[in-house]
């Protein structure tokens, strides 16, 4: 339907359902798995992911995890020592006692962004360089569903030469990525870095002097488009890169693979979803909750003590006990805003969801009415709606 | 005791009569009357008179009863309820003449109703009648005819003033002839409109036909490359559209159409008052222009391009229908910001954003046309040997640059140059760095007021005006004694120690150019 389109993604014996959104969750955050390997918010939020008894034991969430997206460069967020780190990596995380409800598709991020001033891993008592194959260990033992090479992501004040810089130390880490990987039973996705056409083509161009184009086209099972967290603001460049990333992906034979667009604001979605990207990874969920935002709608945030919880009908504001707890009546702080954030990722899990049955639907006009109610009604984003809806869905005046 | 607000009748009567100012607003009453009667035509003569106009309007509507005759009379008490008149204001105009005389045909009844010196009686506070007669008639005959003797227009209606040119865009811009119902409604019956103006106002037509229909400038989507001008005549119809917009209380519904187009496209719309004042977007009650709305064009796309009539049932407008009354209701709100958001997507079209390339790319293409045309006559200019004078500072150091191999005393190199500080340049001469003052005339560094104290040579065109040079030897310059020797081309500047400053006028050292051999390019 016009560059819209749904489809399933098949990871080995999981299924997700596209476009799909994946948040970003942090598996360990410092603590044990006492504490679900803690981290705050992100802790209350893993309890909600595996029907904790803190949260009332509830299994309603687990759906809401059908995938996430998580990233290498996390495990030392929390400055945890040595021996805590090797805990960390020591097995999969599909294979602790802890996780075993969670079956969704990780997403396992390289960490590129993380890592591009500082090529370590910093802990409280130690420090571990990183290069391709390292990270590429890392991947393999937290068991990643998804992965991706170990990029070197490009900044707006780049000049040429240092874009092409960065192009080539990517395309060395994609031969040592593919080489090293070839027996992995995940997912392979290449990561693409640029603002438009030219770029993407010249990184492209690029990274095959070192794996040939035949060779990326048969061995990765999708393309990641990366470098746009500085674009966050800016609706209009974003929707450029994205439909300019289309265009090279067509050129070079890659648009058959699917398409993710790595760290957005959850508010691009339906726009993105428009131009043709499956799947995307957001903390909005997250970052909205950490500042007491609660989700009305995909568009319209409240304060959560001005929240009206009888006009919601997810499960954690059905619940009065998570009710008390975003009262701010809860034993810790993390406590009050772990059920915002689950309400929140429940809200924009629905839109997704509604996204993509209208995408089914294969009336591109149902998808225009939903963004006509959504994303346009904010002045801010309404050019890049309209402009979306022209590019992408037929236009108003056709 | 309970006691009853009074009404000074006297008092509204004259209120509303003199809150018509346009005399023009005859015309628009009688039209939608005529329409609201069902009439199919309607003519309006209007014929000068010493002291004002007589203006007869004839309809073959379905005419008046005694309730419909009471009522335009009446004040305040229309029959209507929701199109034009219902407040029952209109006709009140009427009452600023000598006579009014209607003669109605409804229902084989001929009602005749006479007037006297409405005007004169309400001015002596005296509340006018009128005299209604009545006679059967055949019902083959039917319509409405006024007649009002001595209307005082002012200077509205004068030969000065009034044209059918006039009459005609008026007739489209503030009447139901400029109506866009017909673009939404299939009922909206047509009426054929005739206006004759005495031969002493305008004797240049006989008359003025149109229907109740405002019509768009044809589309032209594509661009004419043939012309200089390629977008000037492209056009596009947006609508029509219904939008439904909610607001606290309820819904209500927008009647959007409009155009967008460059100039020739839109000149041909008619035009009431100042040309470009009528452009943007329109908000309309029964279909009728009332005000712009152009806040709801985005800055960057210059309303100037655009023609839209947004029609909303819920406005509410001021008796004489020139404003807006309800502005601060829900209502409003909603219907502005549905108008600003249809608005959005018609300049995001891309055909808009295509046209704007269009005009901006032509607007490139002809400038650079213009610069050719004076490049010509620049290259002319060089060839002949006169390039001038220069003009600014960075025409002066060329000219040095130029010149210095050929005709100056010593060579000198400009080796470091900002315009924007006191000393413009740093030369070098004979090995030696020198701090310059640069102009075209000696003068300016006067009048730009600079001080010497750092400067060791003042490269220019020319001296300037000597005779202002003089008076500042007279006067001082900056409270300090100067004196300029343009003999010699050197200055001393201050009291004690005083600075000496080198000038270098360089057309003293510049022979006129001969004609040099040009490559042939």
């Amino acid at each position: 339907m016009g560059d819209a389109r749904a489809g399933k993604l098949t990871i080995g014996d999981s299924v997700i359902e596209t476009p799909n959104l994946f948040p970003v969750v942090n598996f360990y955050g410092g603590g044990t798995e006492n504490s679900v390997y803690g981290g705050g918010i992100h802790r209350t939020v893993k309890e909600f992911m595996i029907g904790a008894d803190r949260i009332g034991g509830d299994d309603a969430y687990a759906k809401f995890f059908d995938a996430v997206m998580t990233s290498v460069s996390s495990l030392t967020d929390y400055n945890v020592s040595k021996e805590r780190y090797a805990d960390y990596v020591y097995e999969p995380i599909k294979e602790r006692e802890v996780f075993s409800p969670f079956n969704g598709v990780i997403f396992l991020d390289s960490g590129g962004f993380k890592f591009l001033n500082n090529e370590s891993l910093d802990g409280s008592d130690f420090q571990e360089d990183i290069d391709q194959a390292k990270v590429f260990e890392i991947q393999k033992r937290m068991g990643g569903d998804i992965i991706v090479n170990l990029d070197h992501p490009i900044t707006p004040s780049d000049t040429h030469e240092e874009r092409l810089e960065k192009a080539r130390k990517t395309g060395k880490n994609i031969e040592i990525f593919l080489d090293l990987s070839d027996e992995y039973t995940g997912a392979r996705y290449l990561t693409l870095h640029g603002y438009n056409y030219s770029m993407m083509d010249a990184f492209l161009t690029e990274i095959t002097d070192y794996v040939s184009a035949e060779k990326l086209r048969s061995s990765f099972d999708g393309i990641a488009l990366g470098s746009l967290v500085p674009m966050k603001d800016n609706r209009s460049a974003l929707i450029d890169a994205v439909i300019d990333c289309h265009e090279v992906l067509h050129d070079w034979g890659f648009d058959k693979l699917p398409l993710h667009v790595l760290g957005i604001s959850s508010r691009a979605v339906p726009l993105l979803v428009a131009l043709g990207v499956d799947t995307f990874d957001s903390s909005t969920y997250l970052q909205n909750a950490i500042n007491g935002g609660y989700f009305l709608s995909l568009m319209e945030t409240v304060n959560v003590n001005e929240a009206n919880f009888d006009e919601c009908d997810c499960p954690v504001c059905s619940s009065q006990h998570m009710r008390r707890w975003m009262r701010g009546n809860a034993p810790y702080k993390k406590d009050m805003l772990g059920p915002v954030a689950m309400h929140n990722l429940i809200i924009q899990k629905r839109e997704i969801e509604e996204v993509r049955q209208r995408v089914k639907s294969g009336d591109s006009s149902s998808l225009v009415e939903y963004i006509e109610g959504t994303v346009a009604q904010d002045k801010p984003t309404r050019e890049s709606a309209h402009r979306v809806v022209n590019h992408s869905l037929g236009g108003y005046f056709q | 005791m309970k006691k009853a607000p009074k009404v000074n009748e006297v008092n509204e009567f004259l209120e509303i009569a003199s809150d018509f100012e346009d005399p023009l607003e005859v015309i628009r009453e009688s039209l939608s009357n005529s329409y609201d009667a069902n009439a199919s035509n309607i003519e309006i003569e209007i014929k000068s008179r010493e002291m004002g106009s007589d203006i007869i309007i004839d309809d073959d509507g379905d005419g008046m009863d005694l309730r419909d005759l009471e009522s335009f009379f009446d004040l305040g008490n229309s029959r209507k309820t929701d199109s034009i008149g219902y407040k029952g204001h209109g006709t009140k105009i009427f009452y600023k003449s000598d006579e009014i005389v209607v003669n109605t045909v409804h229902d084989g009844t001929n009602l005749r109703a006479v007037m006297s010196d409405p005007w004169k009686k309400l001015n002596n506070r005296v509340l006018p009648e009128y005299e209604v007669t009545e006679t059967p008639v055949s019902n083959l005959h039917k319509g409405t005819r006024i007649r009002i003797h001595n209307f005082r227009s002012g200077q509205g209606f004068d030969p000065e003033s009034l044209t059918y040119n006039k009459i005609e865009h008026y007739l489209k811009w503030k009447t139901i002839a400029g109506s866009t119902a017909h673009m939404f409604e299939d009922d909206q019956h047509e009426m054929d409109i005739t206006v004759r103006l005495g031969d002493e106002i305008d004797d240049s037509y006989p008359e003025v036909e149109t229907k109740n229909r405002l019509e768009f400038p044809n589309e032209q989507l594509e661009p004419d490359y043939s012309s200089d001008f390629p977008a000037e005549r492209m056009c596009k119809h947006y609508g029509p559209t219904e939008v439904e917009a909610d607001y606290d209380g309820g819904t209500t519904t927008l009647h959007i159409t409009g155009m967008v187009g460059g100039k020739a496209a839109r000149n041909e719309l008619p035009t009431y008052g100042k040309h470009s004042a009528q452009f943007g977007v329109w908000l309309a009650k029964d279909h009728i222009k009332v005000e712009r709305l152009n806040e709801a064009i985005s800055h960057d796309n210059e309303f100037l391009h655009f023609f839209f009539v947004v029609n909303c049932q819920d406005i509410e407008l001021s008796a004489n229908r020139e404003t807006i009354r309800n502005k601060s209701s829900p209502v409003f709100q909603a219907l502005k910001e549905a108008t600003e958001f249809h608005l959005s997507k018609v300049a995001q079209d891309p055909w808009f954003k295509e046209y704007l390339e269009i005009r901006r790319e032509a607007e490139i293409k002809r400038r650079a046309r213009n610069r050719r045309a004076s490049l010509k006559l620049r290259r002319e200019r060089v060839e002949s040997g006169d390039s001038g004078e220069p003009s600014n500072r960075t025409e002066v150091l060329l000219t040095l640059a130029r010149e210095n191999e050929n005709t100056l005393p010593g060579q000198i190199s400009v080796e470091d140059y900002e315009p924007d500080s006191d000393v413009h340049a740093i030369a070098r001469q004979n090995g030696k760095l020198r701090n310059a003052a640069v102009h075209c005339s000696l003068t300016n560094h006067f009048n730009e007021e600079l001080t010497f104290e750092e400067v060791d040579l003042i490269i220019c065109w020319d001296h300037g005006d000597p005779v202002v040079l003089r008076e500042y030897e007279r006067q001082g310059y900056l409270g300090e004694d100067i004196e300029i020797d343009l003999e010699e081309n050197g200055l001393l500047y201050g009291d004690e120690n005083p600075t000496y400053v080198e000038i270098l006028p360089l057309s003293h050292h510049i022979e006129p150019m001969s004609p040099r051999a040009v490559a042939d390019d």
